[in-house]
C-alpha cells in the first residue's frame, strides 16, 4: 500500500485521481478498507477527477456494505467531483441511499 | 496481474490515429468533395481529442477540438473542403504528434500560429452556411448505450460523449451503476456503466449516432424515436424531469428500462449493435524479436537432434525428433508470418512527403504506388524507409523537371512518381520511379574523373556509371536545395542496402526518366537453405533461388573445362566451380553436382561436390572483419556445431554473368 495512506484515518484521493492512476488507487483503496471499518473518503477541492473514480467509489460502496463496513465521503461532493458527478448523469436518477452518500442529503433509514 | 500503461497504449494508438487523419487527408486533397474521406478526417480528429482528454493530454485535446470542429463544419456542408484547409490541418497534424510526444513542451506559440493558418483557411474559404435541416418539430428520443468494457482503457472517455448529447437538446442523462461489481472484483479501467438518455432535439437521429461515430462498431446503442412534438410545447417534458430534485428519481428511472435490450420487439425503431470481441492483439515489435531469437535458438537445436538422431540406431529417437522438426518448421513459418507485414505500411508515408515535396518545389507531383499487399518481414520494412525517403526526395527535387520545362518537353506538366513492389526468388524488388529529366551520364562520369572515382575515359558500363551516385559527397546536381544535392544521402541508400544483403540497379533514359530498384532479401531472419559439401566445407544456398540441380560427370567437366558453361534445355548456363572459387586444394568428387541458382530471368550454375539436403538457416550476421568479403551474406550454425556460410547469390549471379559476358566478348 502506497504510503500517503498508510496510518491515516481517511483516505485521500490523489489531487490527479484519473485513469492514468486508477490501478494503484484501486489496490490502495482496497487495502484501506480492508483494515479499517469505517473508511471516511477526501477529494481535493481543485483535483482532476473522471468517470473511473465514480465507477471505483461505486464498487467501494458495494465491498463494504458486503464486508459489513462502512464507506462515506469526509465532505459532500463538490467542484470537480460534483461536476463529473453532474456529467455522468449520477445526479440523475439518485437513489435516497446515493444522495445520502454523494451529497449528504436526508437520513437514511 | 499487470496494468497496461495507458499511456503507452494511448500514444501507440494516437500514432496509429494520425496515420489515418494523414491518408484521409491526403485522399482527400485528390477529390475535395469525397464525404467518406471527409467523414474519416473527422472521425480520427474526433477520437484523438477525446481519448487525449481521457489521459490528461489537455493540450492535445484542445488544439485538436479546433481541427476537429472545422472539420465538422466542412462535413455539415458549411464551408467546403478546400487545399488550403487540408494543408493546414495536415501541418495542426504534425502539430499533434509533437503534443502527443512532448505533452509537457512549450507549444503554445506553435498551436497559435498554425490555429490562425486553419481559421484563415476555414474562414477565408467562400462556403456559405448551410440552414441546420429540420425546422421547428421536435423529437424526443430515447436513448440507452452502453460503450465497449474497455472502452475507457482503449481511450474513449464517456463524459465528451455525454455532454455532446447535451449539445443536441434537452436531456436527461441517467447512469446505470447496477452492473459495475464490487472493489475487490473490479478491473478499475473497465468500464461498467451504462447511460439511459432522454433527449428533445430538432437534430435528426443521424445527429446521435455521429456522437458514437467513432465506437459505434463496438457499443451497444438504442435510439427510440418516442414522439414528434411541436417546439413550443415540448421542452416542459424535459423541464419537468430536471426541475426535479436529484434524489427523487423513481419516476424518471422507468422510462430508461423500457428501452432495455430485452424489450426491443415492440419498439422497431431501436436499433441495437452488438459488441463486437477483439480479433486483434497488439503486440510490442521487440516481443516479436525475442521470439524470433528464441525460434532461432530453437531451430538450431532441433538441427543437432536431427544429427543425433540420424547417427543413432534408436527407431524411437528417429520418430520425435523427425516430429521436433517437423513442429520448429512449422513454429518457424508461424513466426515468419507474423513478421511480415505489407509494404503499404511504408509506402503510406510518401504520400505526405510527396505532397510536401511538391509544395516546397511547386511542382505538381503525381505519386502512384502499386504493389502494396506484398509482404517484408519487419525489420526489413524498418530500415527501407530512410533510404526510400532519399530517392523519393532525390527524384521530386532532381529528377522531375518543373513544370514549363516538362510542357516545353512535350511532357505531362505534372510529374509522375511511381513506387512499387513485389516479390521475386526470395527477394522484394522496391522500385522507384519517375518521368523526369534522367541521369546525365556525361555529367556523372565527369564529376566521377574529377574526383579521382575513376579514371579519365575509363571503360564503364551504364550500370557500373550509374552506381557511382551512390559513393559519399557524389552529387552532379547543379544546384543545392534544401531538400537534396549535397551528395549526403545516396551513399546512406548504399550503405542500408548493402547492410541488408541487397543490391541496387538503376536504368535511366535520358529525357524520359529514371528507374531504381532495390533487391532485398524477404526475411534477415530465418531462411530455408540448401546444404551443400564443397571439399571439406559446408555451405548453405538459399534454397528460395535454387531452380534445379544436375549431376556433372567428370566427362562433362572436363568437356566444359575453359567454357564453363552447360547446356540447360537449349540455353547456355554459366556455372562457376565453388572449389575454385574457394580454394579448397581438393579433388573433386566424381559425381559432381550443379546447383542452378537464379535471380529474376539471369541463372547461374555452381558447382558442387555435394548435395546434403535442405536445411532450416538461422541466419547469423558476418563479423566487422569479414565484411567485405562479398561471396557470402552470412553464417549459420549446424546441428554438430559447425558453422556454415550463406552464399550470396545475387552476388554469385552477378559474376557468372560476368564471366558470360567476358567469354562472349572474347568471342
Amino acid at each position: 500500500m502506497p504510503a500517503s495512506n498508510v496510518n491515516q484515518d481517511r483516505f485521500s484521493f490523489p489531487p490527479i485521481a484519473t485513469l492514468r492512476s486508477i490501478g494503484a488507487i484501486h489496490q490502495e483503496l482496497l487495502d484501506f478498507i480492508k483494515i479499517n471499518d469505517a473508511t471516511v473518503v477526501e477529494f481535493s477541492a481543485d483535483g482532476q477527477i473522471d468517470i473511473s473514480v465514480l465507477q471505483l467509489l461505486e464498487a467501494a460502496r458495494l465491498y463494504a456494505g458486503t464486508a459489513g463496513k462502512t464507506i462515506e465521503l469526509a465532505e459532500p461532493a463538490a467542484g470537480p467531483l460534483l461536476d463529473t458527478l453532474r456529467r455522468s448523469g449520477f445526479l440523475e436518477g439518485m437513489s435516497a441511499e446515493d444522495a445520502h452518500f454523494w451529497l449528504h442529503q436526508g437520513n437514511i433509514q | 496481474m499487470s496494468f497496461p500503461d495507458p499511456i503507452a497504449v494511448f500514444r501507440m494508438e494516437a500514432a496509429e490515429l494520425l496515420e489515418q487523419i494523414e491518408a484521409g487527408l491526403l485522399d482527400l486533397n485528390v477529390n475535395l468533395g469525397d464525404k467518406d474521406q471527409i467523414d474519416a478526417v473527422f472521425r480520427g480528429l474526433h477520437t484523438l481529442k477525446g481519448s487525449g482528454a481521457m489521459f490528461g493530454f489537455e493540450a492535445l485535446a484542445g488544439f485538436t477540438h479546433h481541427c476537429e470542429t472545422a472539420f465538422d463544419r466542412v462535413r455539415k456542408g458549411e464551408v467546403p473542403a478546400t487545399q488550403a484547409l487540408v494543408t493546414a490541418v495536415l501541418d495542426a497534424k504534425d502539430h499533434m504528434r509533437a503534443l502527443v510526444e512532448t505533452p509537457s513542451g512549450d507549444h503554445d506559440a506553435r498551436s497559435e500560429h498554425l490555429l490562425a493558418r486553419l481559421r484563415q483557411a476555414v474562414e477565408g474559404s467562400d462556403g456559405s452556411a448551410v440552414q441546420a435541416p429540420g425546422g421547428p418539430a421536435l423529437t424526443l428520443y430515447k436513448i440507452r448505450f452502453s460503450l465497449p468494457q474497455n472502452a475507457m482503457a482503449n481511450g474513449t472517455n464517456p463524459l465528451p460523449l455525454l455532454d455532446e448529447l447535451r449539445d443536441l437538446g434537452e436531456c436527461r442523462i441517467v447512469a446505470d451503476r447496477s452492473a459495475i461489481p464490487a472493489l475487490d472484483q473490479l478491473f478499475p479501467t473497465d468500464l461498467h456503466i451504462a447511460w439511459n438518455v432522454e433527449l428533445l432535439s430538432a437534430q435528426p437521429r443521424s445527429a446521435i449516432e455521429d456522437v458514437f461515430i467513432f465506437v459505434m462498431d463496438d457499443m451497444e446503442l438504442q435510439i427510440e424515436a418516442k414522439q414528434a412534438v411541436l417546439a413550443a410545447a415540448p421542452a416542459a417534458v424535459v423541464h419537468a424531469s430536471q426541475s426535479a430534485p436529484p434524489p427523487a428519481p423513481a419516476a424518471v428511472a422507468e422510462a430508461p428500462q423500457a428501452a432495455r435490450p430485452a424489450a426491443p420487439a415492440g419498439a422497431p425503431a431501436a436499433e441495437t449493435k452488438p459488441a463486437k470481441g477483439s480479433e486483434n492483439v497488439r503486440v510490442p515489435a521487440e516481443r516479436l524479436d525475442e521470439l524470433m531469437d528464441r525460434v532461432g535458438e530453437l531451430v538450431i537445436a532441433q538441427s543437432r537432434l536431427s544429427q543425433l538422431a540420424g547417427g543413432s540406431g534408436d527407431l524411437q529417437l528417429r520418430a520425435v525428433s523427425e516430429d521436433v522438426e517437423r513442429l520448429s518448421g512449422e513454429l518457424r513459418d508461424t513466426m515468419m508470418v507474423l513478421r511480415m507485414v505489407p509494404v503499404a505500411q511504408l509506402f503510406s508515408r510518401f504520400r505526405r512527403l510527396v505532397h510536401d515535396l511538391a509544395h516546397e518545389t511547386g511542382k505538381t507531383i503525381e505519386l502512384v504506388t502499386e504493389g502494396e499487399t506484398t509482404e517484408v518481414d519487419k525489420s526489413v520494412i524498418e530500415r527501407l524507409a530512410d533510404p526510400l525517403v532519399h530517392l523519393v526526395r532525390n527524384s521530386c527535387d532532381h529528377g522531375l523537371e518543373p513544370p514549363e520545362e516538362r510542357l516545353a518537353a512535350g511532357k505531362d506538366e505534372a510529374g509522375h512518381i511511381s513506387l512499387s513492389a513485389r516479390q521475386q526468388a526470395g527477394e522484394v524488388i522496391i522500385t522507384i520511379k519517375d518521368d523526369g529529366r534522367g541521369i546525365n551520364k556525361e555529367r556523372v562520369r565527369a564529376k566521377a574523373e574529377a574526383s579521382g572515382l575513376i579514371p579519365a575515359n575509363a571503360s564503364l558500363s551504364d550500370q557500373d556509371l550509374y552506381q557511382l551516385i551512390f559513393q559519399p559527397g557524389f552529387s552532379t546536381a547543379q544546384t543545392v536545395t534544401n531538400l537534396s544535392g549535397r551528395g549526403v544521402g545516396m551513399d546512406v541508400v548504399k550503405r542500408t542496402i548493402d547492410a541488408l544483403r541487397g543490391t541496387i540497379n538503376v536504368v535511366s533514359h535520358p529525357g524520359k526518366g529514371s528507374e531504381i530498384s532495390l533487391a532485398i532479401p524477404l526475411t534477415l531472419a530465418i531462411i530455408d537453405g540448401l546444404l551443400v559439401r564443397v571439399g571439406s566445407g559446408r555451405y548453405v544456398i538459399p534454397l528460395s533461388a535454387v531452380e534445379e540441380c544436375l549431376e556433372l560427370s567428370i566427362e562433362e567437366d572436363m568437356r566444359s573445362r575453359g567454357r564453363s558453361f552447360i547446356s540447360l534445355r537449349d540455353s547456355l548456363v554459366p556455372f562457376i566451380r565453388l572449389r575454385d572459387l574457394f580454394r579448397t586444394g581438393t579433388k573433386p568428387d566424381p559425381f559432381q553436382k550443379v546447383v542452378v541458382i537464379s535471380t529474376g530471368s539471369e541463372r547461374v550454375g555452381l558447382v558442387v561436390d555435394q548435395i546434403i539436403g535442405d536445411h532450416q538457416t538461422v541466419i547469423k550476421a558476418m563479423s566487422k572483419l569479414h565484411h567485405d568479403v562479398a561471396t557470402f551474406s552470412g553464417a549459420t550454425i549446424l546441428g554438430d556445431g559447425d558453422v556454415a556460410l550463406i552464399l550470396d547469390v545475387g552476388h554469385l549471379v552477378a559474376e557468372g554473368q560476368q564471366q558470360e559476358a567476358h567469354l562472349r566478348a572474347a568471342g
